[in-house]
């Protein structure tokens, strides 16, 4: 499964995608957005976005895949060999853990150019990996069930999307939340997205003293979001993997 | 398809019911079925087959679910979410909504993310051998590749009305004449073709559909990278230059100017520059590949 990613352009899409991405919101928006973050430069207010994005899109790498096989009955074949019922799923999910990772490394390097730090300490650094991780996986379990649900790498890609975009720019991973429009503000504040930024950011850490501390109110939503997701998805992929014949 | 169809129908009405009474018929019409009225390749079947197969495509599109949510309500969408996002913040900058840079944009985003759904469809009628059957029906040789064009337009035209409402809606109202406001809707068609010219060159020579859609990304750079995103003196000096000479910030500059009021004629000669530059380079290449890609296998 990690073979064709390297060949068939994958790998090299996620990280064209998430250099994009750093320049894109790095570039045009450090002057517009940058002084008002409260952070010390816009780079380490960015990087846990452009990460989140990243892992994202892998996420979306991994319903095209498991569509695409659902599509193509290599479930089904796999279905007539001496193998447990869980194991195609849990090879798509390491193969998706593979390309986060791959993203998370990317994503990182994207940061690192731009002028993002760890300034935690290594405990803080390490749960910064492991906490994206773990997204990853909560993402790509969520992404396999919808591709193997709809069966159309195609539409799975779009239908993704959409939500992806919403979350992704209302979020406050590119600007503080009150520099958004009044109304829109407590859905900005309060998704997961920005969850997942925020406990980032906090450890992540920063120059100045008036960065988020990484206390378990900062970090605790973001795991219950993706215990939460994991939780819901797992038992809907059993229901789908009975529904097919 | 249709054309088929005609040709039976032409067919079936030369037979007479009576075998007896036929044989003087026979001897006077031999042959006159065969007999076209209209050269393959003349003018008049250009018109009458392209629009034939620009029909064609429009029930294709119309049918999947896909190309219509990618093309219309994705671009909503991403207008509401830079909306949101940004409006404040360049209001405050420039003085004026961010709504006359913003709507633009999308209007090319969503030209050039639509062209790419036509280009993978492209690809899916090579792949199942249409093109192929087309090329050997008595169709003109350029219909194929000319009613693509013909539906790209009316499609970006499509896309371009339905972000405009959605524009108008948010406060975006035109600030000219009549005439400047058709010119709007104008603009996104010239460079939206060509853009489309451009994947669908792509298209017909890549095998795979990653070449394809790894075009996206250049549609998202050129979204990021653009006046319409946030204006030009926010950029960092070393990048303006790219920002403000690349093609769909002088499209989205003219659109600018036909709608809040501003200079219209550098930035439109550099739409219409850009335009025509792409479509001189990528003609020959594309005209070649269609055939290639109808005549293989």
């Amino acid at each position: 499964m990690i073979r064709p990613s390297l060949r068939n352009g994958e790998i090299a899409t996620l990280a064209a995608a998430s250099i994009m991405f750093t320049g894109g919101f790095y570039i045009s928006l450090k002057q517009i957005t940058g002084p008002f973050t409260g952070m010390s430069s816009y780079a380490q207010f960015l990087t846990p976005m452009i990460v989140v994005v990243a892992i994202s899109f892998s996420a979306v790498s991994a319903a095209f895949r498991s569509a695409t096989d659902a599509e193509q009955g290599i479930n089904q074949r796999f279905k007539t060999m001496p193998m447990r019922a869980l194991t195609p799923f849990t090879s798509r999910i390491t193969a998706s853990m593979f390309r986060c990772t791959i993203a998370l490394g990317v994503s990182l390097t994207c940061g690192h150019v731009i002028g993002f730090r760890f300034n935690g300490s290594l405990i803080d650094t390490v749960s910064f990996v492991g906490l994206a991780l773990f997204f990853g996986a909560a993402l790509s379990m969520l992404g396999d069930l919808i591709g193997a649900a709809t069966e159309n790498p195609e539409s799975t890609t779009h239908l993704m999307l959409l939500p992806q975009l919403i979350l992704g720019f209302l979020s406050v991973g590119v600007q503080p939340a009150n520099r958004f429009p009044e109304w829109v503000q407590p859905f900005v504040r309060n998704q997961p997205a920005s969850q997942f930024v925020s406990a980032l950011r906090a450890l992540a850490g920063d120059k100045t003293p008036s960065a988020p501390e990484a206390t378990w109110s900062a970090i605790g939503p973001s795991m219950l979001w993706a215990l939460g997701i994991i939780t819901i998805v797992i038992p809907l992929h059993i229901l789908v993997a009975r529904r097919r014949r | 398809m249709s054309l088929v169809w005609a040709d039976h129908k032409s067919l079936s009405a030369n037979r007479t019911p009576y075998p007896q009474a036929k044989s003087a018929l026979r001897a006077r019409n031999a042959g006159r079925h065969r007999l076209q009225r209209h050269w393959e390749n003349s003018p008049r079947r250009l018109v009458v087959d392209t629009w034939a197969l620009t029909l064609r495509i429009f029930r294709r599109w119309a049918r999947d679910p896909a190309t219509m949510s990618q093309s219309l309500a994705m671009p909503v969408v991403l207008l509401a979410t830079i909306h949101i996002l940004l409006e404040d913040g360049v209001s405050l900058v420039t003085g004026h909504s961010a709504l006359y840079g913003s709507v633009p944009l999308i209007a090319m985003v969503g030209a050039m993310t639509g062209s790419i759904i036509s280009a993978l469809g492209i690809m899916r009628e090579r792949s199942g051998g249409l093109l192929s059957r087309l090329w050997v029906l008595p169709v003109h040789r350029a219909a194929g590749l000319l009613s693509r064009l013909v539906a790209d337009a009316v499609r970006i035209l499509v896309t371009t009305g339905v972000i405009l409402c959605a524009g108008m809606v948010m406060g975006f109202r035109f600030k000219q004449g009549i005439l400047e406001s058709v010119a709007w809707l104008s603009v996104p068609v010239i460079f939206g073709m060509a853009f489309s010219v451009v994947v669908i060159t792509l298209a017909l020579y890549s095998a795979n559909t990653i070449a394809v859609e790894a075009t996206d990304i250049l549609a998202a750079l050129v979204m990021f990278f653009s006046t319409g995103f946030v204006p030009l003196d926010q950029y960092p000096e070393w990048i303006q230059p790219v920002v403000e000479h690349q093609p769909v910030s002088y499209a989205i500059e003219a659109m600018k100017g036909l709608s809040l009021g501003g200079p219209v004629l550098v930035p439109m000669i550099g739409t219409v520059l850009w335009s025509v530059g792409i479509v001189i380079v990528c003609a020959v290449p594309l005209a070649l590949g269609y055939r290639k890609a109808s005549t293989r296998g």
